[in-house]
């Protein structure tokens, strides 16, 4: 069994030169893109003048580890890490849970009032949304959700249409023997969803944490308008700003915060990524 | 969006409909468990989605700051000011330039690359995939000072490769200069974002299943035709909806806009998203309803063009039955 | 952090509670400050030079009343501008705010009911420790009620004329005062980018900066004659006369000679100011905090340069830059349900200690100017001051004559393309015409100012445009209050 995808290249994937050079190719292409990344990461053991002056060079004449230090306790990070910890779990799992639910329905099934909810959830999303945070406030402030940590949550989480409309595709280009066969064994509906179709959207719930978890990460209005009267429920992305001023930027110590704070992303990426390749194709033949 | 809609071939559980005899009432009441499947998403998206759009739609018929309470009831004057202002549609050209330009390539490229890496067996391939990642999540103030650097007219690499290999014998401004600045812009986003687009194809590719490869292999196709009879009709309906995440990813340009080149030189960088930025906060006078108004009339447009895609699909649709 | 403190501190405080018994008095002490109810102050200003001093005066609060905790938010002027928006309708005001990154003016909100008076706070031989300029009715005053003053001195402007002084040396000029004229200062351009070695140019700038950018031409613009963007004789928009078409094609003739940094046109002043810290260009027109800046973030660059007044068209000339009566910096909300504390916060910032304080962060001129001679500045910083203290004179407001004025101002439309990025078009070379396009722009703001003008008449404010028009203003003079009358 051989994966034969991208045309002209041969079945057997062995150590050939074809393989060489794709490998080495994306290579150089990998280095063009970590590049920036790597040269963050060096900014963040330089001091500022040396930023600049030494340009795209990336190893620093002295490593600057005091950066680190004065990240720590400028960006506020011990305290601010757990409220992105928390605001960033419950928001994946809350997005998860909600647009897989929605997805599953609306890409499974017919029924009255569906194309009426698509058609609305679809419209919204080419409105430009960045200055909705008004009436969001607003709303927030009347359920009393401001100053807390489940307003942010609840609203990082809200919409997502992309994503209830991608689980959609792919819970309809589910076969349906599959579901058959476990409506013949006596499984109920939230039953057929849970044993049976959840598991293998493995791809695409993996997907949506990475996207979700990135977003609800780097997220900076939402934690700050949310967290007007109390600060000590902040997060990292907000701590960040701590090193812009009206007239300053301290470069090296925002360099070392945002190194600090973009470990946890890189590390669940990569070890997200398993998920990515493991598709349905095992679980269909089960 | 029409890439969503129910196959009509295919009904799920629901058993068909005996025609007149159910109430709808029964209907709903049968299908109580889809509704109640939606109701998360739908509680979440009515409290903070629609309810903010709606409310910005009343905005967009007012003259008012954003803060004060002296807001005015102007009808439609906002949007006849946004259609006559030239401003508007230079940002207007900008955005959909931009639009036109990076989603066929952004989409196109990363499936390339996506199939590549979706190989289980190509070595590091784990380390590809987060390498070309890095830059999504790279902080976008940090990106803006390394790209003046990368792009620099005075010795930055790209230029001393034009020149060096003789393709240019000045130096090229890229952010600074009109005719440069938009497209080095483009470039950078395209370089920024591909690891989302990526990731979205990799999900996509992980739904054909093996045994149609297999299958096709015991009929003797040939790689090309695997692509084009198996691998595309399964990764179209994802395709499609790639295509358009991609194409609502360059209307979110903003944070990388405003730390490349703060709109300019002369606004010929600024896009939708600057252009209501400035006038919702950053004028002498923030006016939030003329805001409101031009991102409205901008949403209105792009639905305008989702829509004719959806002709298009839908065109496709039917020739992918035909066959 | 703040919050965090003062969690440590309860439990110092029960802990010495806990032995108070014992030992009797400290105890006591302790109890005292637990019966009371803690308070917490929050604080949001812009001020990030200044966080370690006003931090300080905070912790200096807490400690004598230890049930007060302080906690100070730093943002972003536009963060903090759209936080204070939000803020607002939604009962989460802080108690004390810096005014910044607002767009509308302090009268409209007054209007609204954002502020509280300080004036019940604090006393008599107080307020007359202020000096008497600050006393504006529409800045600081309502009604004859202190509201707010200013931390800050009027008297500064953007564009001093920062010079590497080992450049300026190699360039012929003088490498303390470098060149006096906008000839001089074209032609040290031009030797800086020849002996640069295609590495360094004559002139660097956040062209990108267009708020700055328009900041800067109207005062290049003062400095070759113009009494500001209003001519105060009629009342006129001043953007297409002479001043300031020469000040704007001065500043293309750098672009055109190839002796400006070329990334500066779409660079921030931030970014410029570290690429001229790192030697890609000589000159850099900058206000005084550049130093403060630099000792912060690139110290060792700080006894390199030298600063000096910017350029004059002539030689000889004596400029003057006309600025308009500061704005209060901090104002306690009608939020705040403990004025008194915040008032009493706010005295400490005329304190000679304060204000010394301030001058020695480096960052805008202080409010006592002569505080500077007492603290430990770096020289160029003393020498920005003097050259304010020639050229910088107090301008005309017309909304302290005419309160109606400020009605007019918040029903202005912007007009764009704006002042700076006509001066970014202009060296990016999108604007060929600067004369007519500049002509075209200060049309756009008569017509903006005459609809806003008719809309506030339609609402039976009595204003009109000679409300712009002050016959008895004289070049060199600073209009102080008598001059209203």
């Amino acid at each position: 069994m051989r994966q034969r995808l991208l045309p002209g290249f041969v079945s057997e994937w062995k150590w050939d030169l074809r393989r060489i050079i794709t490998v080495l190719i994306l290579l150089v292409v990998c280095l063009v893109w970590v590049y920036p990344f790597l040269w963050m990461v060096s900014a963040s053991l330089k001091t500022s003048r040396e930023i600049f002056a030494s340009g795209l060079n990336l190893v620093p004449s002295e490593w600057r580890w005091e950066n680190y230090e004065r990240a720590w306790v400028q960006a506020n990070f011990s305290r601010y890490m757990i409220n992105t910890v928390v605001i960033t779990v419950a928001t994946v799992a809350l997005v998860v849970f909600h647009t897989s639910l929605s997805g599953y329905v609306l890409g499974r099934f017919k029924f009255i009032g569906q194309r009426f909810i698509l058609g609305l959830l679809v419209a919204t999303v080419f409105v430009p949304l960045g200055y909705t945070i008004i009436p969001t406030v607003q709303i927030a402030g009347a359920l009393g959700l401001l100053n807390t940590l489940l307003g942010p949550i609840l609203v990082l989480s809200s919409g997502h249409v992309i994503h209830i409309l991608l689980f959609a595709a792919f819970f309809r280009s589910v076969p349906k023997e599959l579901e058959e066969a476990a409506v013949l064994d006596g499984a109920n509906f939230l039953q057929v969803y849970w044993r049976v179709m959840l598991p293998l959207s493995r791809p695409v719930i993996a997907t949506v944490s990475v996207l979700t978890f990135l977003q609800a990460w780097n997220n900076f209005l939402v934690p700050l308008v949310f967290t007007f009267s109390r600060p000590d429920l902040r997060t990292l992305s907000v701590g960040l700003f701590a090193f812009i001023g009206e007239n300053e930027i301290d470069w090296s110590g925002m360099a070392a915060a945002a190194t600090l704070s973009l470990i946890p992303i890189v590390l669940v990426f990569f070890f997200a990524q398993r998920q990515f390749v493991e598709g349905l194709a095992g679980a269909v033949k089960q | 969006m029409s890439t969503v809609r129910m196959q009509d071939s295919y009904s799920g559980m629901t058993p068909a409909l005996p025609p007149a005899s159910r109430s709808v009432l029964r209907q709903l009441w049968h299908d109580r468990w889809i509704y109640l499947f939606l109701a998360p998403s739908l509680l979440l998206f009515v409290l903070f989605v629609l309810y903010p759009v709606v409310s910005s739609l009343y905005f967009s018929l007012l003259d008012w700051n954003g803060f004060t309470s002296n807001a005015r009831f102007i009808g439609l004057d906002n949007y006849i000011e946004v259609a006559n202002d030239p401003l508007f549609w230079n940002a207007f050209n900008n955005t959909i330039l931009f639009m036109v330009i990076t989603v066929p390539i952004r989409v196109s490229l990363a499936l390339i690359v996506a199939i590549i890496l979706n190989d289980p067996r190509l070595p590091f391939a784990n380390l590809f995939r987060t390498a070309l990642f890095l830059p999504v999540i790279t902080t976008t103030a940090i990106i803006g000072v390394v790209m003046t650097f990368v792009f620099d007219p005075v010795g930055g690499p790209v230029n001393r490769f034009l020149l060096e290999t003789g393709l240019v014998d000045r130096p090229i401004n890229f952010l600074g200069q009109a005719n440069s600045a938009l497209y080095t812009a483009m470039g950078i986003h395209i370089w920024k974002w591909f690891g989302v687009t990526l990731v979205y194809w990799l999900a996509a590719l992980q739904t054909v299943p093996k045994e149609l490869y297999e299958a096709a292999q015991v009929d003797g196709a040939n790689p090309r035709q695997v692509f084009r009879y198996i691998t595309v009709p399964v990764l179209l309906p994802f395709g499609l909806l790639i295509l358009v995440i991609t194409a609502l990813d360059t209307l979110r340009v903003f944070d990388l806009i405003l730390t490349l080149t703060g709109g300019g030189p002369f606004l010929r960088t600024e896009v939708v998203e600057v252009y209501i930025y400035r006038w919702a906060f950053n004028s002498s006078i923030p006016r939030l309803g003329y805001a409101s108004a031009a991102a409205v009339f901008f949403g209105l447009a792009t639905l305008a063009l989702a829509a004719m895609q959806g002709v298009v699909v839908a065109y496709l649709r039917r020739k992918r039955n035909e066959l | 952090m703040k919050a965090q403190l003062s969690r440590r501190g309860f439990l110092k405080a029960t802990g010495i509670l806990g032995a108070g018994v014992a030992i009797g008095a400290p105890g006591l002490h302790a109890f005292r400050a637990l019966a009371q109810d803690a308070i917490t102050i929050q604080w949001w200003d812009h001020f990030l030079p200044l966080q370690p001093l006003l931090e300080s005066v905070f912790a200096a609060y807490s400690e004598q009343n230890p049930n007060v905790t302080v906690q100070h938010t730093v943002y972003s002027p536009p963060d903090l501008g759209q936080s204070l928006q939000l803020a607002y309708p939604n009962n989460q005001a802080p108690d004390v705010f810096a005014y910044a990154g607002l767009s509308l003016p302090v009268p409209a909100l007054q209007a609204e009911g954002w502020f509280t008076p300080l004036d019940p706070y604090v006393s008599e031989e107080w307020k007359s420790r202020l000096p008497e300029d600050v006393f504006i009715q529409g800045n600081t005053v309502f009604d004859g009620v202190l509201y707010s003053f200013p931390i800050f001195s009027f008297r500064f402007h953007e564009i001093l004329n920062w010079f590497n002084k080992q450049m300026m040396e190699e360039a012929g000029y003088d490498p303390e005062n470098g060149p006096a004229t906008w000839d001089e200062f074209r032609d040290a351009a031009r030797k800086i980018t020849d002996n640069g070695g295609g590495f360094t140019f004559g002139w660097i700038q956040g062209i990108g900066h267009i708020e700055r950018m328009g900041d800067s031409l109207n005062s290049l613009a003062q400095i070759a004659g113009a009494s500001g963007p209003i001519d105060f004789a009629t009342g006129e928009y001043a953007y297409g006369t002479d001043p300031y078409v020469n000040a704007l094609e001065f500043l293309v003739s750098m672009a055109q000679d190839g002796t400006l940094f070329p990334t500066s046109t779409t660079i921030d002043t931030r970014n410029a100011r570290a690429r001229w810290a790192t030697e890609a260009g000589g000159m850099f027109f900058d206000g005084p905090w550049n130093i403060g800046v630099l000792q912060s973030d690139f110290a060792d660059f700080m006894d390199l340069i030298s600063v000096t007044a910017p350029p004059t068209p002539e030689a000889g000339m004596t400029p003057y830059v006309n600025r308009g009566p500061k704005i209060g910096d901090f104002w306690i909300s009608s939020q705040s349900e403990h004025p008194e504390i915040a008032a009493a916060i706010l005295q400490e910032f005329i304190s000679d200690e304060f204000q010394i304080g301030l001058a020695e962060r480096m960052d805008q001129p202080p409010l006592d100017t002569t505080a500077v001679s007492r603290a430990n500045v770096h020289p160029t910083y003393v020498k920005a001051i003097e050259i304010f203290n020639q050229q910088v004179r107090l301008a005309p407001s017309p909304s302290v004559r005419n309160p109606a004025v400020s009605e007019v101002l918040a029903r202005m439309s912007d007009v764009r393309p704006n002042l700076g990025e006509i001066v970014q078009g202009a060296i990016s070379g999108d604007v060929t015409d600067i004369r007519a396009t500049l002509q075209e722009y200060a049309d756009k703001m008569t017509a903006a100012r005459e609809t806003a003008i008719a809309a506030a008449q339609a609402e039976g404010f009595e204003v009109s445009q000679d409300d712009w028009v002050f016959d008895n203003w004289e070049r060199g003079q600073d209009y102080t209050s008598e001059f209203y009358q």
